[in-house]
């Protein structure tokens, strides 16, 4: 576990049927991501280079008719084939604040029975000033994790849905 | 895409302390520093620093009672947030969906070539 893991805003796993190294690729090399995220994608100035850390790149979104609809800088973190591919980005939901910081997004690969779980992670990168004995305690107890606070902040969003049309 | 998250709505649920006093914001409706100081392992002081920022972030309001501040979520803000990061949280749902079905194609052209 790193220790980014208790700051991450954002974190969803699937189990998939593959290697590592086939995730790893379909995560990272522009080619795969304009088929399960942008429309285009291009690492370097015009694809000219491979997802390695430093690397640019822009992630681009078209509408119906073929017209540019948003555009997205990334910049590699980590390219470490194939446990973990990071990189930073405003994402186009964000974008719209103006001067919006970049936030991390973290795919940790990791082999287990029946196949390979990625995890995908969004976090704050200045989010934490806290020690890392805090770190560690904070870590060994997940109940207050991301995952345990989704849920509920829906519920209690619910809630107030609820309460507001009543 | 309806919702937009700031920065400073991102920042302060980024911090595990921040999403702890919320969640215990949440669970009794309304607190003040020094009862959530002792209900975590956080001074006073780093608790109202926490509330600060998360009153910063339109998530918690605060009203003076006697000497002391008490805080309570703002509904109307801590929905929308809640409701940002769970479009976020499903746009990655899907995302991945299509992550694993591409990955599993590869997978199988492969040993498709091997066999």
């Amino acid at each position: 576990m790193t220790g980014r893991t208790s700051t991450d805003i954002i974190s969803q796993d699937i189990l998939i049927k593959a290697s590592p190294e086939a995730v790893y690729d379909v995560v990272s090399r522009a080619e795969h991501i304009a088929k399960w995220f942008a429309d285009e994608v291009a690492w370097g100035e015009s694809g000219e280079l491979e997802p390695v850390a430093g690397a640019r790149g822009v992630f681009l979104w078209r509408d119906d008719a073929g017209n540019m609809t948003s555009t997205v800088e990334a910049t590699v973190v980590t390219a470490d084939r194939p446990s973990l591919f990071s990189f930073t980005w405003v994402s186009p939901e964000r974008q719209r604040s103006a001067g919006s910081a970049p936030v991390l997004v973290e795919f940790r690969i990791n082999a287990e029975a029946g196949g390979t779980r990625l995890v995908v992670c969004e976090s704050g990168l200045d989010a934490v000033d806290w020690n890392e004995q805090a770190k560690a305690a904070y870590a060994a107890d997940h109940s207050n994790g991301w995952a345990g606070f989704l849920p509920k902040a829906r519920a209690v969003a619910e809630s107030f849905e609820a309460q507001g049309s009543a | 895409m309806t919702a937009v998250l700031t920065d400073e709505v991102w920042a302060a649920v980024g911090d595990p302390n921040r999403r702890r006093l919320l969640d215990l914001l949440l669970e009794t409706g309304e607190s003040t520093p020094t009862r959530l100081a002792s209900q975590l392992p956080l001074t006073r002081q780093a608790v109202s620093k926490h509330l600060g920022v998360l009153e910063r972030a339109g998530l918690v309001g605060s009203t003076p009672e006697g000497r002391q501040m008490t805080y309570r979520i703002r509904a109307d803000d801590f929905d929308r947030a809640a409701r940002s990061m769970a479009e976020i949280a499903a746009r990655w749902d899907k995302r991945l969906r299509r992550i694993k079905a591409l990955a599993e194609a590869i997978e199988n052209d492969s040993q498709n070539r091997a066999d």
